[in-house]
């Protein structure tokens, strides 16, 4: 019944239902889920809206998937339902340069809009590691950073104005201009949990007038760590101030030669823009900080190859990383600045007590660590110590006053983790918000909360 | 009253289903209609600071704390969060997110709302709870702190704000100039394109006591630049130069008064000469607020009124002021609203009307996804007793 009720009203070429098509959106970034009962590829809101009417009525689940990215399991499906793929919502909708605003489908992938309205000097400021292959609605749905969020802030900061459809199938907007509460917030960060983008007016940015990029290498992290404080401590806020240890330069100069010298302990990646007098405001004061605390090297990209050179280097990491292990977990949690320096000792700490080489590449600036644990996952010791040294990178970066994701969602992986941010009150009133938006929780279901975790009745 | 007390009070109401109002400063009070028959909360007295480690670049205070308060704080350490609140001594942070205030600067530093990292909050029925954190990245679970703004205490009641702070700009100066006739169109556009980007920038015509700068044929403009000092001379010459090829022969710099002139900027709107006047903003799009401005100026001419207008350039936003005389105001209040709304739909009264605001549309055009609103002030607040009917998520106002 689904699968005809499907190609009904979307036709045969929409909707997939063989094994090799199901199994290839069974799993994402993050882990290996069940084969949902049928991907459907709609080209138009209403064809969204078709959907959802059409599983709401046979009560199966809807998963929203953009890139199939993420990397907590957001768009891995548990108990089958349909996979809403946005490949062919990829188009950019509008652009309007007067206004510095665009508006764009889900599946437009985040790079492809800053490349096609590179000529018009206007860029769309978000840039997770993953953007060449991650779209914006997938983005929107984590609410994504990325390096140069440290200046210019996390997705919702860019998000204008949604077209969401609801659980009913039903088509509302919501805008950051509108009246009433910050639906438009809500919604980003949410993971298709609580209604289903299909189309979205993001913030455009003028391209700064200078950008200079800066190398910093260090004989040991607790010094780069040190540094980065220094650095925000000093009210300097770079564009980019990313943080990478010894084992990922390694990784890194092995497969892209990108120039970071390869003796370092730690290597800081520093980038600022805007006019030529902040540019050279920044290098002074930056190096003479990281100087300050052991730099043993400044170095200046000075023309824009060496800058891609570097910036290569610092977002290839991850893929460089598979090749001096079979395999790696990144781990994402978010403390206060200052306290940079005791999560990396408490990482270090737990990555040698059970074994395991652990590589660091971070946005630093922001207080957001990304441990790389490196294992093999044909032995059983090591994936349980990788699950060991997890759970204690999350534990302590609450005690220090941090949280449990700082940019890559909550997902399946982390659902059991909100408990040790949040308490139960806390949770409930999250959960109140969920009951609103899909009382039948067939959006994206058994993400984001703990199991036990539901809306209560206010108190009488 | 302390969080305890705050709880107390709300489980009280809630169990008796008496409606509650939260009283802070006042300043935005014109926005929304009146809570009547209610008992009050009142937050003015929490004004702590609740946790500051400026190295962090982050702030946790107490919602009753003032925007000028914060800013005297954050100063001290060469930080600033830019609320860009009218009447600063008086204006709470908990009003500023409750009525979702933006000021002119947010095309730069976004809104208070984009600088907004975390809350602690008293539900309905005394529950108290928390989002987000004292981390400048955080995307564990929902933003229901961000839910909140824009709120007007509907849904909660805020008690403690989270925000990221920012580096203090090293320099100040304040560009004022009269546009000389026919010189207006220019002079915005090349507003918008100027760099370094202005931290904001206004094209203003009447508001000749309340606001700095000499009226010319075209109105006048002033332009805010914040910068680091190393910058401010060069920027300055090429400011001029951008704004003279405008056709902007002279413009008058303010360094020490940039402060100041700023702030008057930001009060003129909510000020009014007596109780015969309305002041009204309307978000646009940039491109659009010139035309619109004319529009809502000849809507105003049309009824004799006196009236100042305020274009913030680099975000569109168009704010009128209509003065009229104590005779026939009243009468004609309720026709201007109507006439405005009819050119400007989601136009919203920032202050004035007198006893007949009650009477007029201080919203203007609702939310799209209003059923939504409803529905959550209906899950979070069943009993509605959390200001009911200041706004339209109860019901009461269609």
């Amino acid at each position: 019944m689904l699968i005809e009720r499907l190609i009904e009203a979307l036709g045969a070429d929409a909707v997939k239902t063989s094994p090799e098509d199901l199994a290839c959106y069974s799993f994402d970034a993050y882990s290996q889920g069940v084969l949902p009962s049928a991907v459907v590829l709609p080209t138009s809101a209403a064809q969204v809206s078709a959907v959802v009417k059409i599983a709401r009525d046979l009560e199966e689940p809807l998963i929203a998937r953009g890139s199939g990215t993420g990397l907590c399991g957001g768009a891995t499906p548990l108990r089958a339902g349909v996979v809403l793929s946005f490949a062919r919502m990829n188009q950019l909708l509008e652009l309007d340069i007067e206004n510095r605003r665009a508006r764009v489908a889900p599946g437009l992938v985040n790079l492809q809009l800053s490349e096609r309205i590179a000529s018009t000097g206007y860029f769309y400021a978000p840039d997770p590691a993953s953007q060449r292959a991650s779209t914006i609605g997938g983005n929107i749905g984590t609410n994504a950073g990325g390096p140069h969020c440290l200046a210019y802030g996390t997705t919702v900061n860019h998000v204008l104005a949604l077209e969401i459809v609801d659980e009913r199938g039903e088509c509302f907007t919501t805008a950051v201009e509108d009246l009433g509460y910050d639906l438009t917030a809500l919604l980003v960060g949410s993971e298709g949990t609580l209604g289903i983008v299909t189309s979205a007016w993001v913030r455009l940015l003028r391209m700064p007038s200078t950008t200079g990029v800066w190398l910093a290498a260090f004989q040991s992290i607790e010094s780069a760590s040190e540094a980065v404080s220094a650095i925000v401590g000093a009210g300097i806020v770079p564009t980019a101030l990313e943080m990478m240890d010894a084992t990922i330069v390694r990784a890194v100069e092995s497969a892209y030669a990108a120039g970071y010298p390869a003796d370092a302990a730690a290597v800081l990646l520093v980038e600022s823009s805007g006019e030529p007098e902040e540019v050279a405001s920044a290098d002074a004061a930056i190096a003479r900080i990281a100087r300050a605390h052991g730099a043993t090297k400044w170095q200046a990209a000075t023309s824009a190859d060496q800058r891609e050179a570097l910036w290569r280097g610092r977002k290839g990491a991850a893929g460089a990383v598979g090749r001096i292990a079979p395999n790696y977990y990144t781990q994402d949690v978010c403390v206060p600045r200052t306290r940079l320096p005791e999560m990396l000792a408490a990482v270090d700490d737990a990555a040698r007590k059970h074994g395991i080489v652990v590589g660091n590449v971070f946005h630093a600036g922001d207080g957001n660590l990304h441990p790389l644990l490196l294992y093999d996952k044909r032995d059983a010791r090591q994936v349980a110590a990788v699950i060991e040294i997890g759970n204690l990178v999350l534990a302590r970066a609450v005690e220090l006053g941090g949280t449990i994701s700082g940019e890559h969602g909550v997902g399946i992986e982390k659902r059991n983790g909100m408990s040790m941010v949040y308490s139960t009150e806390d949770l409930a009133a999250m959960a109140c918000v969920r009951d609103v938006f899909d009382p039948q929780a067939l959006l994206n279901p058994e993400k984001i909360f703990p199991s036990g975790i539901s809306c209560r009745e206010m108190r009488a | 009253m302390n969080d305890t007390a705050i709880s107390d009070a709300l489980a009280e109401a809630s169990a008796s289903r008496h409606p509650v109002t939260l009283r802070a400063g006042g300043v935005f009070s014109g926005m929304h209609r009146r809570v009547i028959d209610a008992d009050e909360i009142d937050l003015r007295s929490r004004r702590a600071i609740f946790e500051y480690e400026p190295r962090d670049l982050t702030i946790a205070v107490e919602c009753g704390l003032t925007g000028a308060q914060m800013e005297q704080t954050l100063r001290e350490h060469r930080q600033f969060l830019p609320l860009d609140a009218p009447d600063a001594s008086q204006a709470s942070v908990g009003g500023i997110l409750a009525s979702a205030w933006s000021g002119p600067r947010r095309h730069r530093y976004g809104r208070p709302r984009d600088l907004l990292i975390g809350s602690s909050f008293a539900l309905s029925d005394g529950t108290l709870a928390r989002a987000g954190g004292m981390v400048v990245k955080n995307v564990a679970g929902y933003d229901l702190s961000r839910l909140f703004v824009g709120s007007m205490g509907t849904l909660a009641v805020l008690l403690r704000a989270n925000f990221k702070t920012l580096p203090l700009p090293e320099s100040a100066r304040m560009f004022l100039a009269a546009l000389p006739a026919g010189t207006r169109e220019r002079a915005f556009a090349q507003v918008r394109n100027l760099r370094p980007e202005p931290a904001a920038a206004w094209w203003i015509t009447g508001y000749e006591r309340e606001v700095d700068g000499e009226p010319g044929d075209d109105g006048r403009i002033a332009i805010l630049l914040e910068c680091e000092n190393a910058l401010l001379e060069r920027a300055t010459l090429d400011w001029r130069a951008t704004l003279g090829r405008a056709g902007i022969p002279e413009t008058r710099l303010l360094d020490a008064g940039a402060h100041a002139s700023f702030t008057r900027m930001l009060d003129a709107p909510m000020r009014l000469p007596g109780v015969h006047a309305l002041s009204y903003r309307s978000p646009s799009l940039p491109s659009h607020a010139l035309a619109l401005a004319d529009s809502l100026a000849e809507v105003v001419d049309r009824f004799e009124m006196q009236r100042d207008l305020l274009v913030d350039i680099m975000n569109g936003d168009v704010t009128i002021r209509a003065i009229g005389d104590a005779a026939s105001f009243n009468q004609m209040s309720g026709m201007l609203d109507d006439a405005l709304h009819d050119r400007a739909p989601r136009a919203r009264i920032l202050a004035g009307g007198g006893d007949g605001h009650d009477r007029l549309d201080c919203f203007g055009l609702l939310p799209n996804a209003l059923a939504q609103m409803r529905a959550l002030k209906a899950r979070f607040d069943p009993h509605g007793i959390l200001n009911p009917g200041i706004a339209f998520f109860d019901g009461r106002h269609t």
